[in-house]
């Protein structure tokens, strides 16, 4: 039912969106034999626009309440024509089903593998997926490891722990904003948070620094060497590193946390008084490679 | 007859005084970059999967916006189908994707090469695999095919794809033999006219001073591969182009994981210009024709490089990777600090 819903929505974007002959093609290639249609999936920039889709406010809201966290941002109708394809695979048997899926990434170019990734929230049997969307995170083509790790709810739902923690930090250490990634609140956890501490100090160590934003993972868990780090934090001459330590310490259960935020009164007002948020050290346009100094 | 320059200098009077019999030229850096300024290059044959990340940043400083790789063998033949896929696969996939990050678009033909070719029970398995990869985004032609040595199975997996690229509407990039040169490629145009393809889809590469008239006369595309030793000089490319004009002629470095040179193009463009010949058929020959030629596929958009790739942000990955953030496609190689 819910996937016959996004189904239904993304072909009545994409017809809005497209010429009538384009739609023609999709419309009649969705309904092609398998091979056919798979064809089509590789052919499609031979028949669609690759001019960025405008979506009108009232799509993306209908986006967002029929599946939260899945976004069509800078997409074109050749990514979305192929993601409609993908949707349209006869799903009734299932071995031949998967073989086909597998075949297309097999086989895929930089932009079907985008393509490819982008739809897996939208397939059928989601766990049989779960390799082929690791892989994705340990790619070093940046266009589809953006495909799976941002705006895509499938790893939110299927990964475990660790192919979940594993995302998160190739994120951040491939300087992707960590805000993009959907379900990022819902799948916070200790291990995570810990990691990121001895990975801020092996970053600070070589001079380089850490986005601020990665700090909003840490709060339920700050105690200790966490705790150490906001110290350490707090001292930074960078003014986002000092909000992150004051955000991380408010949202902190934790009286020591409590106690070291007192030190700086004036964050302390300013978080209190919410002028600072989370919101306010989102950046996608990191560069923490280079050193500052 | 590979010369190094001696008495070379910036003057371009001194070339009066060359000897008649040299065939080719290196150029410094230092000595050409003042006469190719505001010159862009598109080379249509270029294997970059063998090339390192100085060659990408040295041929982007030098103009190159856009290249073409031809699908070839590796320098030993390979032994399964899944290697050949892979490396299809790597041409529109991870090679596009490094390419882009040095701010050069990437486009590539794919094909069974000649040599692979008398591999039949391999080659086979290769022709079931081709349309799946020729119908694929920025693949501009089948290539590059044609005859090495010369064998009836070179011969029968070259038709086999001459009519892939008929059905897929692609250009051809035809790779012509070292060995009994002219010979083979009398054979391979006649073949594809035998097969119906119209000449002005067909580039016939490699080619020389043996070869070009006929290439041109029946109304091909002539390539010339700019690879000392064994294929073309650019003296002597200077001179070709001196007396057959820019019409359906482009030239290109075919540098590969022999002793090549990927800036064969600027570098033979600098040497035209030392030689007079006018900024317009020098446009023709390095960069308009082989637009014209591959772009007949539908998969070359000049505005995607044209005025330089935008540099996208969001494409770029970090860490272990081979750019970092904000980084240009520039190292400054004299450097010794290594941050």
């Amino acid at each position: 039912m819910f996937l016959q819903n996004i189904h239904t929505l993304l072909f009545s974007i994409l017809r809005n969106h497209v010429t009538h002959p384009e739609w023609e093609w999709i419309d009649q290639k969705s309904q092609a034999p398998a091979l056919e249609l798979m064809t089509a999936f590789v052919a499609a920039p031979r028949f669609l626009s690759k001019q960025p889709l405008e979506l009108t406010t009232e799509e993306t809201l209908q986006i967002n309440e029929v599946y939260p966290g899945f976004s069509l941002e800078n997409w074109n109708p050749i990514r979305l024509g192929r993601v409609c394809l993908l949707m349209s695979l006869d799903t009734s048997e299932q071995e031949t089903y998967v073989r086909h899926v597998e075949t297309l990434f097999d086989t895929a170019e930089m932009n079907e593998l985008v393509a490819l990734y982008s739809a897996l929230p939208l397939l059928s049997y989601p766990e049989k997926w779960l390799f082929r969307a690791t892989e994705a995170v340990r790619s070093n083509v940046g266009v589809v490891f953006d495909a799976l790790a941002l705006q895509n709810p499938y790893p939110a739902r299927h990964f475990n722990e660790l192919a979940w923690n594993q995302l998160v930090l190739k994120t951040i250490f491939n300087d992707k904003p960590i805000h993009l990634i959907s379900g990022l609140e819902e799948r916070v956890n200790e291990k995570l948070a810990l990691t990121l501490a001895d990975f801020a100090k092996e970053r600070w160590a070589a001079g380089r620094s850490v986005a601020a934003q990665v700090w909003r993972l840490i709060p339920p868990f700050v105690n200790g060497t966490l705790l150490e780090t906001m110290q350490q934090l707090f001292q930074s001459t960078n003014t986002y590193d000092q909000m992150a330590a004051a955000l991380a310490c408010f949202h902190s259960e934790n009286v020591e946390a409590k106690k070291l935020l007192a030190n700086f009164p004036e964050l302390e007002k300013q978080v209190h008084h919410q002028k600072i948020s989370w919101a306010d050290l989102e950046f996608s346009n990191l560069n923490t490679y280079v050193s500052e100094r | 007859m590979c010369q190094k320059d001696k008495d070379y200098s910036q003057n371009p009077s001194h070339f009066e005084e060359i000897h008649e019999s040299v065939s080719h030229r290196d150029l410094n850096w230092e000595q050409y970059r003042g006469y190719i300024e505001g010159m862009r290059f598109f080379d249509p044959h270029v294997h970059m999967t063998s090339r390192t990340t100085d060659d990408y940043q040295a041929m982007y400083d030098a103009g190159i916006v856009a290249l073409i790789e031809p699908a070839f063998w590796l320098g030993q033949p390979r032994t399964g189908l899944a290697s050949f896929k892979d490396y299809f696969s790597s041409l529109v996939n991870w090679e596009r994707f490094r390419s882009s990050q040095f701010g050069i678009k990437h486009y590539c033909t794919i094909g069974l090469n000649s040599r692979e070719a008398n591999n039949e029970p391999l080659a086979e398995q290769v022709m079931e695999i081709l349309p799946l990869f020729l119908y694929k985004e920025g693949v501009v032609g089948v290539g590059e095919i044609g005859f090495d040595d010369q064998t009836p199975a070179e011969e029968k997996y070259y038709r086999a794809q001459l009519e892939l690229a008929k059905e897929a509407k692609l250009p051809v990039q035809v790779h012509t033999p070292h060995r009994d040169k002219k010979q083979g490629t009398e054979r391979s145009m006649a073949i594809a006219l035998e097969h119906g393809l119209d000449p002005s889809w067909v580039v016939i590469d490699h080619n020389n001073e043996e070869t070009v008239k006929s290439v041109l006369d029946q109304g091909f595309y002539a390539a010339f591969t700019i690879y000392p030793f064994t294929k073309m000089g650019n003296e002597r490319m200077v001179k070709v182009v001196q007396r057959y004009g820019s019409e359906r002629i482009m030239i290109n470095c075919a540098a590969d994981w022999g002793i090549s040179d990927p800036l064969a193009l600027p570098k033979t463009a600098a040497l035209m210009k030392m030689h007079g010949i006018d900024d317009e058929t020098i446009r023709q020959v390095t960069y308009q024709n082989a637009i014209d030629a591959f772009g007949k596929s539908g998969q070359i958009d000049e505005a995607d490089f044209a005025n330089g790739i935008a540099i996208d942000q969001s494409l770029k990955m970090n860490g272990n990777t081979i750019l970092r953030g904000g980084q240009q496609p520039l190292v400054p190689r004299e450097s010794l600090l290594i941050k």
